[in-house]
């Protein structure tokens, strides 16, 4: 079996805030009918949640799942368990038109932390920040590139963005915190 | 009506009454009830319309109708880029005769436009973009329009603030007309406004239509702001508004009209003396004579008659060109605007019959209309007085149904 | 800058998360049309200066597609609404007319 990397490595900068890669994820790409009881089942038995609400995410402990569109949604889980939980929502949703895939290895994810970590961000996507709320997922770009973040703790974002563009968005997030660029000092 | 030569005796003589002699350089009459020919739209393409009406072909019963200040269009908001190294025949050789007009225009006008055939680059950035572009050469050389293909190392000598090393978009050589180059946008508005004037035709500005009147098919007249105004031909010149004024006379065009914006930075110190456009990343720069970098990028998406930029613009549009200039990083930009540019499904452009006899449109110049202000008036002259023109022959409006587009997508520049 | 509000996933997106579709409402004319019908649908647009109908996709959020009613002068948002729809909803038709008294409406 080969050694799965991240994309960076957990390569990390600290500027204004801290940024960092943060390792191996498990996320799924799951599309299907997301008000049928299967669905609901579904999703209950793989992260322990209910659906969310559009453009909420939903955790439980070491998993998630994110509303991304009508009829998609993002599970979060363990690296290792990524194509178990595949399995598992094939199963429970045999019968019904959906798509569930593995796409673990197809994303980066960024960890965002400190108190200003909301004006490191201002800086690369076009969101009024302001009118956020609580456990709002939010799609958008970052610059050139799509991203998708959401508020993961109280002085932490997480962002996600695309496996092949991690070096850019790294960039991106490192250039945007570093110390004396802050948007509103003190 | 003769007008007085500008010259330098003129001056001379002038400046022996404390050059309280000038005169209007053209006069500002009433409408008349009925001119011959109506060309509505006193831009570029408009004015040279007239004119080569009255020059080529004796007419001059002309009146020159426009909804604002003559020139007040995209021809006093261009980037005033002059070249003619397209793809197909029939567009190298209306552009071709533009360029060519453009050489002795200040001449035949007597008006100094301030023509500069400082060279014009097209880079080859992609291994994509060099063969497009060897490909234009070629074509051009065929049709005796004269480009070459140059290596980096000459690039480099024609600009020395390029960066040809560019990690992303290295240049590979580019695309070189010698007497490609600029002029003055607002110059040649005026010197063929001028040129009507003295020839009895009358522009009439502050003026707008409102209607489009029509008998059994045929035109007879336009209703404007200033009153009804009959016509025996009609000209319909006016850019991005040519769908509001096909509208009136019954008619769709195949055309959208997208702002196209410019920018320029504060004024610095002789930098670059030809015009080079990049067009992998979408951005497009030359300097004027005041210092300022002038610098432009691709339409906007959707449709608008704003006239105005936006801001995401210039960002787009500086961050694209930063890799191959680096030194416009440190630039102030000081002034942002727009344009309404009609874009055609195969970028080139309309000048045409329509279904309404007597109605000719010359419009789908999209991003490119300003190298071909003499050509443009050339032809669709001819087209009006004789009801042919070979120049115009292949940008009828008819040719979509017939699938015989003049695809210029790449040698039209950062019009897609 | 220009926002829109997606009807599918409730974000006010500015127009650089948007990929513009053209002209909404066309009607679709395939074999069996005539030839005028078909260079009507393929290149023939309103292009209007004024009250426009258009198609988006929300590219960079949940990539579905939706309609807008805006203004091509003043790039005033009348509204968005789903892309099946096969007119604009009336309570948006009315909204217009209210807001521009000279539209000559829907047709």
């Amino acid at each position: 079996m080969s050694r799965a990397v991240s994309a960076l490595e957990g390569a990390s900068h600290k500027g204004f805030v801290e940024v960092a890669e943060a390792g191996l994820v498990g996320m799924i790409t799951l599309r299907g009918d997301l008000s049928s009881a299967k669905m609901k089942a579904a999703v209950k038995a793989a992260t322990g949640t209910a659906i969310p609400a559009p453009r909420r995410i939903v955790t439980e402990g070491d998993r998630a799942a994110a509303w991304m569109s009508p009829d998609e949604l993002l599970i979060l889980v363990p690296y290792a368990e990524a194509p178990a939980t595949v399995a598992a929502l094939d199963a429970a949703l045999a019968g019904e038109h959906h798509l569930a895939a593995d796409v673990s290895d197809a994303r980066a994810v960024f960890r965002v932390r400190g108190a200003k970590a909301d004006e490191a961000l201002m800086k690369l996507c076009p969101v009024d920040f302001a009118t956020l709320e609580a456990g709002e997922i939010r799609r958008t770009r970052a610059a050139q590139v799509a991203a998708a973040f959401w508020r993961s703790a109280g002085d932490e974002f997480t962002l996600v963005s695309f496996r092949s563009v991690a070096g850019y968005v790294m960039g991106l997030l490192e250039v945007s915190s570093r110390t004396g660029s802050e948007l509103f000092p003190a | 009506m003769a007008m007085k030569r500008y010259s330098v005796f003129a001056i001379a003589r002038e400046a022996m009454s404390y050059h309280m002699g000038w005169e209007r350089a053209w006069r500002s009459p009433a409408p008349k009830r009925k001119y011959d020919a109506v060309i509505v739209g006193a831009g570029g393409h408009g004015l040279a319309t007239a004119y080569y009406l009255g020059k080529n072909h004796g007419l001059t019963n002309v009146a020159i109708i426009e909804k604002g200040w003559l020139g007040g269009g995209n021809t006093g908001r261009n980037t005033t880029i002059i070249r003619s190294n397209y793809l197909q025949d029939p567009s190298a050789a209306i552009y071709e005769k533009a360029r060519s007009l453009y050489e002795t225009m200040s001449q035949d006008l007597n008006y100094n436009v301030m023509f500069s055939p400082r060279g014009l680059l097209m880079l080859g950035q992609t291994e994509h973009e060099v063969r497009g572009y060897k490909r234009t050469v070629y074509a051009n050389n065929l049709q005796g329009v004269s480009t070459e293909w140059i290596s980096p190392r000459r690039v480099k000598e024609l600009v020395p603030i390029i960066n040809i090393d560019g990690p992303r978009y290295p240049v590979l050589g580019a695309l070189y007309q010698a007497r490609g180059g600029t002029a003055r946008h607002d110059a040649v508005a005026w010197g063929y406004a001028r040129a009507c004037s003295a020839m009895g035709m009358d522009v009439i500005q502050q003026c707008e239509v409102t209607g489009v009147r029509t008998e059994a098919g045929r035109v007879i007249g336009i209703d404007t702001t200033r009153g009804a105004i009959d016509c025996d031909k009609l000209g319909m010149v006016v850019a991005g508004h040519s769908s509001v004024l096909a509208e009136m006379a019954g008619f769709r065009l195949p055309i959208e009209s997208l702002a196209l914006q410019a920018l320029v930075s504060e004024p610095i110190k002789p930098c670059m003396d030809v015009v080079v456009m990049a067009n992998t990343v979408h951005g497009y720069m030359s300097q004027s004579d005041k210092g300022e970098m002038v610098i432009g990028g691709g339409t906007d998406g959707f449709n608008n008659y704003t006239q105005r930029g936006s801001f995401h613009h210039i960002e787009e549009t500086v961050r694209a060109l930063i890799e191959t200039f680096p030194m416009i990083s440190r630039l102030k930009m000081l002034r942002q605007w727009g344009g309404i540019v009609d874009m055609t499904g195969d970028r080139s452009p309309l000048i045409s019959k329509t279904p309404v006899e007597g109605i000719f449109v010359n419009c789908g110049w999209g991003t490119g209309g300003f190298k071909a202000i003499p050509g443009s008036g050339w032809a669709m002259a001819e087209l009006m007085a004789r009801g042919a023109s070979p120049l115009a022959e292949e940008f009828s409006m008819y040719r979509f149904r017939e699938g015989k587009f003049i695809d210029e997508s790449v040698a039209a520049g950062v019009a897609h | 800058m220009l926002i829109l509000e997606c009807p599918c996933c409730g974000v006010k997106a500015e127009e650089t998360e948007l990929t513009p579709g053209g002209e909404a409402h066309l009607k679709r004319c395939g074999p069996g049309s005539t030839d005028d019908e078909f260079d009507g649908y393929m290149f023939a647009r309103a292009n209007p200066r004024g009250v426009h109908f258009e198609r988006w996709r929300h590219a960079y959020g949940c990539g579905k597609w939706f309609l807008a009613a805006r203004c091509t002068a003043t790039l005033e948002v009348f509204g968005t609404y789903p892309a099946q729809s096969k007119q604009p909803p009336a309570e948006l038709q009315a909204k217009i007319k209210a807001r521009r008294p000279g539209w000559e409406g829907w047709t």
